[in-house]
């Protein structure tokens, strides 16, 4: 340690105490991120340096994994990362108004009809998705929507998605002051404007959590888009993977630089919105 | 004045858009799934008559029903329990501000924004026969030859019961971070005044004031074990034996593999009585905890 001066004093127990808690942490984080820093070096590693030394870094890195992922001649992984992103953009930007529009005109009702919408609303969020999925299947071919993007995407809109964002808006709700909501009201402002116009813009910590969480499951989801699209109606990104898992169980190099595609988007939205994500994630987690 | 009327029906219909759209996409489908669960319904051999209370008492008696909800539930405690300890402790080891521990808080909650595929597949990598971990165990000499990680059993319930752990302790480290946060500081200053230290002050300050913290971070890991498909469906398939068969796995493949729809929409009824149960008690109880500390 060092002070001002610069002349070297003995280190007190408290800092030695410090350093270690350091070192520790670091330590504990290392070994915790030690499958994610894997994932990243082989993206840029040839197959027989994958095989050689899997842990060592990708020195020189290679994008070879990378482009050859997104050229293949089946087209697989940039469809994927298209249906994806379309998925989920469509599915959260209607989402958003759909569950905020209701909490809003619920959050007005009296406490009985309130807590009775709520209780049902409650249980999207418990029902395991394996419950609903074969006979959702068989409401979306009634509609004639059976194995396609429409399809999938409406069943997002009536499943538990819509729970989340509703509990998130209703409890973001309580803190609109009455007294905004009845003086427009006087002005002669509608239910639809007083919504859009004075709501919307007071509950966006609510709308940035449930846009978030939203984009991050429906990006990640697995078994709608296998079982609801199905083999031939193409692929989102996480059942392509799946799919080459099975077809390439030798080639490292290339399931590697399809993992870094699919993960890529997800983990750049983290880093650079991680404030709102913290606090969307531990809203209920403190009195 | 019609077009504020107009503005009025606007939000309702709005409203009654979304309660529409989730009484077609989740309740409808839970009746339906209820009904189907009285019947024989298979769509390969076109059957759907009417059998009453057959599936359930056939559920009795089915040994891969008992086998995947013998670990379904194994697999739920150990991970609920290794999850939320490790997310106690990391809080506590990351709970200060400076960047070198904001950088850490930021890599312990990566696992949580990856999709279960990649978590199995970057996972399978590791713990497969000549995988990662094998290779790296024989090398330093801790091994003379490869372990089956998931190759028996007993291995492969660890091993899921590890990477789900992984994945959740982002979560309910971030969880527990911000309720360490919201410990009133004078709470600690007169700890230390009284001379409470360590683990004393742990289980007597610390502990209690994170109560609301457990209560959300046990009952997600719950639900989550209870839902989860996409990590072992990758990892292990079911398998060696089905017996990492879960029991979201085992209706998945009743339902698409057999044909067998009827009876998996029974189970189904099962594994939704069960998760209800599960959370309504745990949460209950966690809920009162909290009153009680």
């Amino acid at each position: 340690m060092r002070t001002a001066s610069g002349t070297r004093v003995r280190a007190t127990p408290a800092a030695h105490g410090r350093r270690l808690r350091v070192l520790i942490a670091a330590a504990v984080t290392l070994v915790f991120v030690a499958p994610i820093y894997l994932m990243l070096v082989n993206a840029f590693k040839p197959q027989e340096k994958i095989l050689g030394n899997p842990v060592a870094p990708p020195l020189p890195p290679t994008l070879d994994n990378v482009t050859e992922a997104l050229t293949r001649p089946d087209n697989l992984i940039p469809l994927g990362l298209r249906n994806s992103l379309v998925v989920a953009v469509v599915s959260v930007a209607l989402l958003v108004p759909l569950g905020s529009a209701f909490s809003f005109y619920v959050s007005r009702r009296t406490g009985r009809t309130k807590a009775a919408v709520l209780l049902v609303l409650a249980a999207g969020l418990m029902v395991p998705p394996q419950v609903t999925l074969l006979p959702t299947i068989r409401i979306l071919t009634w509609i004639g929507l059976d194995h396609s993007y429409p399809g999938l995407i409406l069943a997002n809109l009536g499943g538990g998605y819509l729970s989340f964002a509703v509990f998130v808006y209703v409890g973001f709700m309580r803190s609109v002051p009455d007294e905004i909501v009845q003086a427009a009201r006087l002005d002669g402002a509608s239910g639809l404007r007083i919504w859009w116009q004075i709501v919307m813009p007071l509950v966006r910590p609510a709308t940035a959590t449930v846009a978030i969480f939203l984009s991050l499951w429906i990006w990640n989801d697995f078994l709608n888009p296998l079982f609801i699209l199905g083999p031939l109606q193409g692929q989102t990104i996480t059942t392509g993977l799946y799919l080459t898992i099975g077809q390439y169980s030798v080639d490292y190099g290339q399931l590697f630089g399809i993992m870094f595609l699919a993960a890529i988007l997800p983990v750049i939205g983290y880093l650079t919105v991680q404030k709102q994500f913290v606090a969307g994630l531990t809203s209920g987690a403190t009195k | 004045m019609t077009r504020r009327h107009s503005g009025e029906r606007g939000l309702a219909l709005l409203a009654a858009l979304a309660l529409g759209l989730y009484l077609v996409f989740l309740v409808l489908p839970l009746l339906l799934s209820l009904r189907s669960s009285f019947t024989d319904e298979n769509p390969l051999r076109a059957t759907n008559d009417f059998v009453g209370l057959r599936n359930y008492t056939e559920m009795a008696g089915d040994d891969q029903l008992r086998a995947s909800l013998v670990f379904t539930l194994t697999l739920a405690a150990g991970v609920t329990l290794a999850a939320n300890a490790l997310g106690v402790g990391f809080a506590i080891l990351l709970d200060r501000t400076s960047l070198s521990y904001r950088v850490m808080r930021t890599l312990a909650f990566l696992p949580q924004v990856l999709s279960g595929v990649i978590v199995a597949f970057v996972w399978q990598t590791i713990l497969t026969q000549n995988g990662l971990l094998n290779t790296a165990l024989t090398t330093i000499g801790i091994l003379d030859e490869p372990y089956p990680w998931l190759g028996s059993p007993t291995a492969a319930l660890i091993s899921i019961c590890v990477v789900v752990t992984w994945v959740l302790s982002g979560f309910t480290t971030v969880v527990y971070l911000a309720a360490l946060q919201s410990i009133p500081l004078e709470l600690h200053d007169m700890a230390s005044l009284d001379g409470v230290h360590g683990t004393q002050r742990f289980r007597t300050v610390t502990w209690p004031m994170i109560a609301p913290g457990t209560t959300i971070s046990v009952t997600i890991s719950l639900i989550t074990v209870l839902k989860l498909y996409d990590i072992i469906a990758v990892l292990t398939g079911g398998g060696p034996a089905n017996s990492t068969q879960s029991t979201a796995l085992y209706i998945v493949k009743l339902a698409f593999t057999s044909d067998r729809v009827g009876y998996a929409s029974a189970v189904a009824m099962l594994l939704l009585a069960l998760s209800a149960v599960v959370a309504l008690t745990v949460t209950g109880a966690l809920r009162r905890r909290e009153i009680n500390l």
